[in-house]
């Protein structure tokens, strides 16, 4: 980031609109702004806060009890009813890309001379891309926080005054948070901790989801397939053994056909046994007929309702309500012409107007009667239906009943020629006959054992459609558990992979400030044979040790420490390699000559940009010499008595 | 830049966790100014971008 332009307006002691050019090349860098106390370096490096952050940016105060921000002497200018604006807007360069900033505040002058104004200003933000294509910001906080975070600015824009807050003693706390947010250990901490808190929530999502589920359900379809493959062999051989004991029941029937003793009883028996096919099969259509006509027989079960209705329609046409002798639209034309059906006319009120009224209101609408009459004609037909099929089921019921009782006549016959051959004083006529009824009945059990495996197969069918739908809704699960179980393993990764590099990182920073802010200290203190190190533990107490290896610090000046701190700053700027201007009020206020020379000598090298709000007394003689060949702009600030109003004005 | 010093960090690293870190950086960058971020929605979909497409590339490696 470095500064490019600020325009000032109504901000504070600075009425009306003015500008200032900062100081950005590489060899002059460095841009000095002087005034006297009072004269307005406050306000001007607050104005810089306050552009680029607010009053506020969440909990981190910016700008705390300093007053009003619009321009008093504004505000008395401005006219009642009249809206006064402050604005400061900042443009700077950063990552090869051109940003302008504006915020702003409006109020309205009031009555009374006060200004109301408006809650909450406003804060926008242009980029220029280096191709020249320029854009609005949606997320400017956020950008800001890419840039320069709001937590992170004080430790580039900062106070002269509180400079030596990291000398202290009791800084350590300070001295790690400004490590950690200026060199982003921070954001690698916070980044370790929320992938370690998503995996956990991973985790706990995960356990309760479980692959078994899948695993089972896939068992359970391939034990049902198996089965089913077993059923559909096992009827295969059960209907070899029915082939094998029809083919001897065949051999048999031919051998009795042949032997003179039992001749006529098996042509009996063959006759009785076309016979029962037959009729068999004539009963297995009766059945079937039977079933169709119970299932297409649904009018039937409304035969009540439908009588019902048929009544109350015959009823209407008795009373002559359907169908009505005119139809409405032309009684309707009758009243509205107030002519009777023979052309005579008639008067309101009088006896033909009420009866035609009376008419309309009782009759029917057209349509309604249309649907009406429909209804009868369609209702009649059903009735008709009915009594068909009535009837049609009877005759099948009765023909069903006809046929059981031949089947068992003929069953009955069958069982007396087995009996009769059974009985038979021929051992091989009997013998034949019981093989005959063994396998006959060997033939009855294998096909109830076929109907049994039919059955279990279709049960076993309907399981596998079952279960194909919960291995569908499993998979699909799987599939989500398959991700979570992947999202989890990698944020614990990426998590594990931050705290493996994190503390050597973190050591490898903390060294590399230490060793940095030694050499600047080195630099710019003037007891440097005195001060023989700078250590950075990692208790993060910034320590200065003497030359009898003792802790130097508390024995500390003022000014010192104010070099100690800033080295310390510096070290951390250069150490982040962050391009951030170094903006700073009043550095040099309780520096002795000879760090004041120091500072000015080696600062602008140690910032891509040095802004500087300095008194007359801070920056002369020797320091201002050691600093002149880097100074690129020079403004000062003029305090005017009379309007109690700050001017900027450039220093040629 | 830190930043490029932290990607490099983690150059020798699975490149879906090295891009699972960077994108959560980038986020923890844009939210450090506030003290209790709400970044987790934002972590989840970076991490489940990059675990989908692990498990793409499992797929397609075991299509054969």
């Amino acid at each position: 980031m470095k500064l490019e332009r600020i325009t000032i307006e109504n901000f504070r002691q600075y009425c009306g609109k003015q500008r200032v050019d900062f100081a950005k090349d590489e060899q002059k860098r460095v841009t000095v702004i002087h005034g006297i106390n009072g004269a307005g370096k406050t306000s001007f490096f607050l104005s810089i806060n306050w552009c680029l952050y607010g009053t506020s940016v969440e909990n981190i105060k910016i700008i705390d009890n300093v007053g009003e921000l619009m321009s008093k002497e504004a505000v008395s200018r401005a006219a009642i009813g009249e809206t006064v604006r402050t604005s400061v807007d900042l443009s700077f360069l950063h990552n090869g890309e051109r940003y302008q900033i504006k915020r702003m505040l409006q109020g309205v002058k009031l009555i009374d001379g006060t200004v109301k104004v408006e809650e909450n200003d406003s804060f926008s933000m242009m980029r220029t891309r280096a191709d020249g294509q320029a854009e609005r910001i949606n997320n400017p906080i956020g950008t800001m926080n890419s840039i320069l975070p709001a937590n992170v600015r004080e430790y580039f824009l900062f106070d002269g005054e509180k400079i030596d807050n990291f000398a202290k003693p009791e800084a350590a706390k300070q001295v790690k948070q400004a490590i950690y947010l200026v060199l982003k250990l921070e954001i690698l901490e916070r980044s370790r901790r929320h992938l370690e808190a998503v995996a956990v929530e991973y985790r706990k999502e995960l356990k309760n989801k479980s692959g078994q589920q899948l695993r089972d359900l896939l068992e359970e379809e391939e034990k049902a397939r198996t089965e089913i493959q077993k059923s559909k062999d096992r009827i295969y051989a059960v209907h070899q053994e029915i082939d094998s004991a029809e083919q001897k029941i065949a051999d048999i029937d031919k051998r009795l056909r042949e032997m003179e003793n039992t001749n006529i009883l098996q042509q009996q028996r063959d006759r009785i046994e076309r016979e029962l096919k037959q009729r068999r099969t004539e009963l297995e259509e009766i059945v079937n007929t039977v079933q169709g006509l119970a299932t297409s027989g649904y009018f039937v079960v409304a035969e009540g309702a439908i009588k019902k209705a048929i009544l109350l329609l015959e009823e209407k046409r008795a009373r002559g309500e359907i169908p009505s002798d005119f139809r409405q639209q032309f009684i309707k034309d009758l009243i509205n012409k107030m002519v009777c059906v023979c052309g005579r006319p008639f008067d309101d009120g009088s006896e033909e107007h009420r009866t035609l009224l009376a008419k309309v209101s009782h009759g029917l609408p057209d349509a309604l009667q249309d649907e009406v009459l429909n209804t009868c004609a369609v209702l009649q037909a059903f009735e008709q239906r009915t009594e068909k099929h009535r009837a049609d089921v009877d005759s099948a019921m009765r023909r069903r009943a006809e046929l059981v009782d031949i089947i068992r006549a003929l069953d009955a016959e069958l069982d007396d020629l087995s009996r009769q051959l059974k009985g038979s004083p021929l051992e091989e006529i009997s013998k034949l006959e019981r093989n005959r009824e063994n396998f006959k009945a060997d033939v009855r059990e294998y096909n109830f054992e076929v109907v049994i495996l039919h059955t279990r197969i279709d049960e076993l069918n309907k399981k596998i459609v079952e279960l194909k739908k919960e291995v569908d809704r499993a998979r699909r699960e799987e599939k989500r558990e398959v991700l979570l179980s992947t999202k989890l393993d990698l944020a614990q990764r990426a998590a594990d992979a931050i705290g493996e590099m994190y503390q050597s990182f973190a050591d490898e920073m903390r060294e590399k400030i230490q060793d940095k802010t030694k050499e600047i200290f080195k630099k710019l203190v003037w007891k440097e044979s005195h001060f023989q190190d700078v250590k950075l533990g990692p208790d993060f107490n910034l320590e200065v040790i003497d030359r009898y290896g003792y802790s130097a610090r508390p024995e500390l000046s003022a000014g010192e420490r104010q070099v100690l701190s800033l080295s310390f700053i510096m070290a951390m700027s250069r150490i982040s390699d962050e391009e951030a201007p170094l903006v700073m009020d009043t550095p040099f206020g309780r520096l002795s000559s000879h760090h004041r020379n120091a500072i000015a000598e080696h600062l602008p090298m140690l910032a891509s940009q040095l802004i500087l709000f300095v008194t007359d007394e801070e920056l002369r003689d020797e320091a201002r010499q050691n600093m002149e060949s880097r100074i690129g702009a020079e403004y000062r600030l003029e305090f005017s008595s009379k309007t109690s109003c700050t001017e900027i004005v450039e220093v040629k | 830049m830190q930043k490029e010093r932290l990607m490099n960090l983690f150059e020798t690293f699975d490149p879906a966790v090295k891009n699972i870190i960077l994108g959560v950086l980038d986020i923890e960058q844009e939210h450090i100014s506030m003290e209790r971020p709400r970044v987790k929605e934002h972590i989840d979909e970076i991490v489940t971008a990059a675990a989908k497409k692990e498990v793409e590339k499992l797929e397609a490696e075991e299509r054969p």
